[in-house]
């Protein structure tokens, strides 16, 4: 912590201050505090000082600016200095606690750095790997159209299965690139009613499946915080599932909600009476590319509820499920987000 | 229809064979120039005079291409009045925002994501050919004037 007076002179420094800058206390003390500032910088500062002088309350130095400091040695350090005034017999002193952040600025470049790194990745499976699927499944579709009859029965059994799997792989990748966007994509949070939004879903749902007697029960509204593209996502993947996993029964209920809960701003529910799932599989569930059941018995690639998790987790909340093996699922999900955040 | 030549810009030998046999499967029989990479691209485009071939009626561009890239390209077509008003249609693996907007920005007149699954690809290929080659009315061919 250095101490200035009035002038700009340097009355007091602790013993940190000397370490941290590398002066012992009489080459500081009488001193304008200018001899701490880098070269840069030096010219503007007094008139900054002075202008602090004027309204002295606490507050961050250069707020919003990459600060740094000079070292007896003249080389300079990244700083995080706060500024506050205390009234004593001889004026205004201003005092200012200068912190060396060279240690979080590495970490902050390495986080950097490492989401771009990321970023590269994605790319690359965007791009390259895509490549090599297409004319993996286009080859195989050109040989099943062009020498269909040189393949023999066997051999268009085997080019069907190679298709089919080049197309599942295209699948999973675009899968694994969504859940990557969900990640990163903008958040806008407005107002949502979610039993409405819930509602249009369904609607859709038993537009896209007459002939399937499914009721639902959908509490309106249900007002929460969030982005709203995002919160869609959320209850279609549910209600998806639970349309999904309600396939075998006659009887199904659907049912959209919120409970009570603490610690909380919202916690809703999708409820339905369809194939439910082993309770002991229950922490797996959220997992990208986890599946509870195998293709044949409910399509599906397993990114629907990783999705759900992502954008939850992004809205401050939870998701979790309970179920047992034939007496359907509950799906919970918790929404904190602040209109700051 | 006038046979206008498509130029493909397809560094990938895979999908230039996909995209050959997609037109020629859906009747699209336009001569087909490739191009290799973005340098091979712009000494087709600009090789003054030499082959007497007419510019093409359209272009098919990928964005990841050695030597100069698809963006590139787009630029110096865009700068030369001699291309500059040729449909070009971004064909790309990439469907990144930020592939999307620079494009446009260059002045592609479509982009379309290669879809993988043939089935898929083929319609693509045969859709662009249709629309570009058939049903949109292009600017006539630049004509030099003797000053």
């Amino acid at each position: 912590m250095v101490c200035v007076d009035a002038d700009g002179r340097i009355v007091l420094v602790n013993t940190q201050m000397m370490r941290l800058f590398g002066y012992p206390r009489e080459e500081l003390e009488g001193q304008l505090v200018e001899m701490l500032v880098p070269d840069a910088a030096r010219a503007v500062h007094p008139q900054r000082r002075t202008g602090y002088m004027a309204d002295p309350v606490p507050r961050p130095m250069g707020a919003g600016m990459q600060l740094a400091a000079r070292r007896r040695d003249g080389s300079t350090f990244p700083a995080e200095i706060s500024l506050s005034a205390i009234d004593t017999d001889e004026g205004t002193l201003v005092t200012a606690a200068v912190r060396d952040v060279t240690e979080r600025q590495r970490r902050q470049d390495d986080l950097e750095r490492a989401v771009r790194n990321l970023e590269t990745f994605t790319y690359s499976v965007a791009h390259d790997l895509r490549a090599p699927l297409r004319a993996l499944g286009g080859f195989t579709a050109a040989l099943l159209e062009d020498c269909w009859d040189g393949l023999g029965e066997v051999g268009q059994g085997y080019a069907e299965r190679i298709k089919a799997a080049s197309e599942q792989m295209a699948t999973l990748i675009d899968d694994l690139l969504h859940l990557s966007r969900l990640s990163r994509a903008e958040m806008n949070l407005h107002a949502v009613d979610l039993g409405a939004e819930a509602s249009r879903i369904a609607e859709e749902l038993k537009r896209g499946g007459p002939g399937r007697g499914v009721r639902f029960v959908i509490q309106r509204p249900v007002w929460a915080l969030a982005d709203t593209p995002l919160i869609r996502m959320v209850l279609q993947n549910l209600l998806d599932n639970a349309w999904k996993f309600t396939s075998r029964r006659d009887d199904a209920l659907i049912e959209f909600g919120v409970t009570p809960v603490e610690n909380a701003r919202v916690c809703c529910y999708v409820r339905d009476n369809g194939a439910g799932f082993d309770p002991a599989y229950v922490g797996k569930l959220f997992n990208p590319f986890q599946r509870l059941h195998t293709t044949q018995e409910f399509p599906g690639t397993g990114v629907g509820l990783a999705s759900v998790r992502l954008i939850v987790e992004r809205h401050a909340g939870h998701a979790w499920a309970e179920g047992a093996v034939g007496e359907g699922a509950t799906f919970y999900f918790t929404l904190s987000a602040k209109e700051s955040a | 229809m006038k046979s206008r030549n498509i130029l493909l810009v397809e560094d990938n030998p895979d999908d230039e064979a996909l995209t050959l046999r997609a037109l020629r499967k859906n009747k699209i029989l336009n001569k087909v120039t490739v191009a290799h990479d973005g340098a091979e691209a712009l000494e087709v485009l600009f090789a003054d005079g030499s082959g007497g071939e007419p510019p093409p009626g359209l272009i098919l561009l990928d964005l990841k291409l050695p030597k100069i890239d698809g963006l590139e390209v787009l630029r110096r077509l865009r700068d030369d009045e001699r291309t500059q008003l040729i449909p070009v249609v971004v064909l790309t693996s990439s469907k990144l925002d930020e592939d999307i907007i620079a494009s446009y920005r260059n002045g592609a007149n479509g982009y379309v994501r290669k879809p993988v699954k043939f089935a898929e690809f083929a319609e693509a290929v045969s859709t662009l050919g249709m629309f570009w080659l058939l049903l949109n009315e292009a600017a006539p061919p630049f004509v030099h004037h003797q000053v």
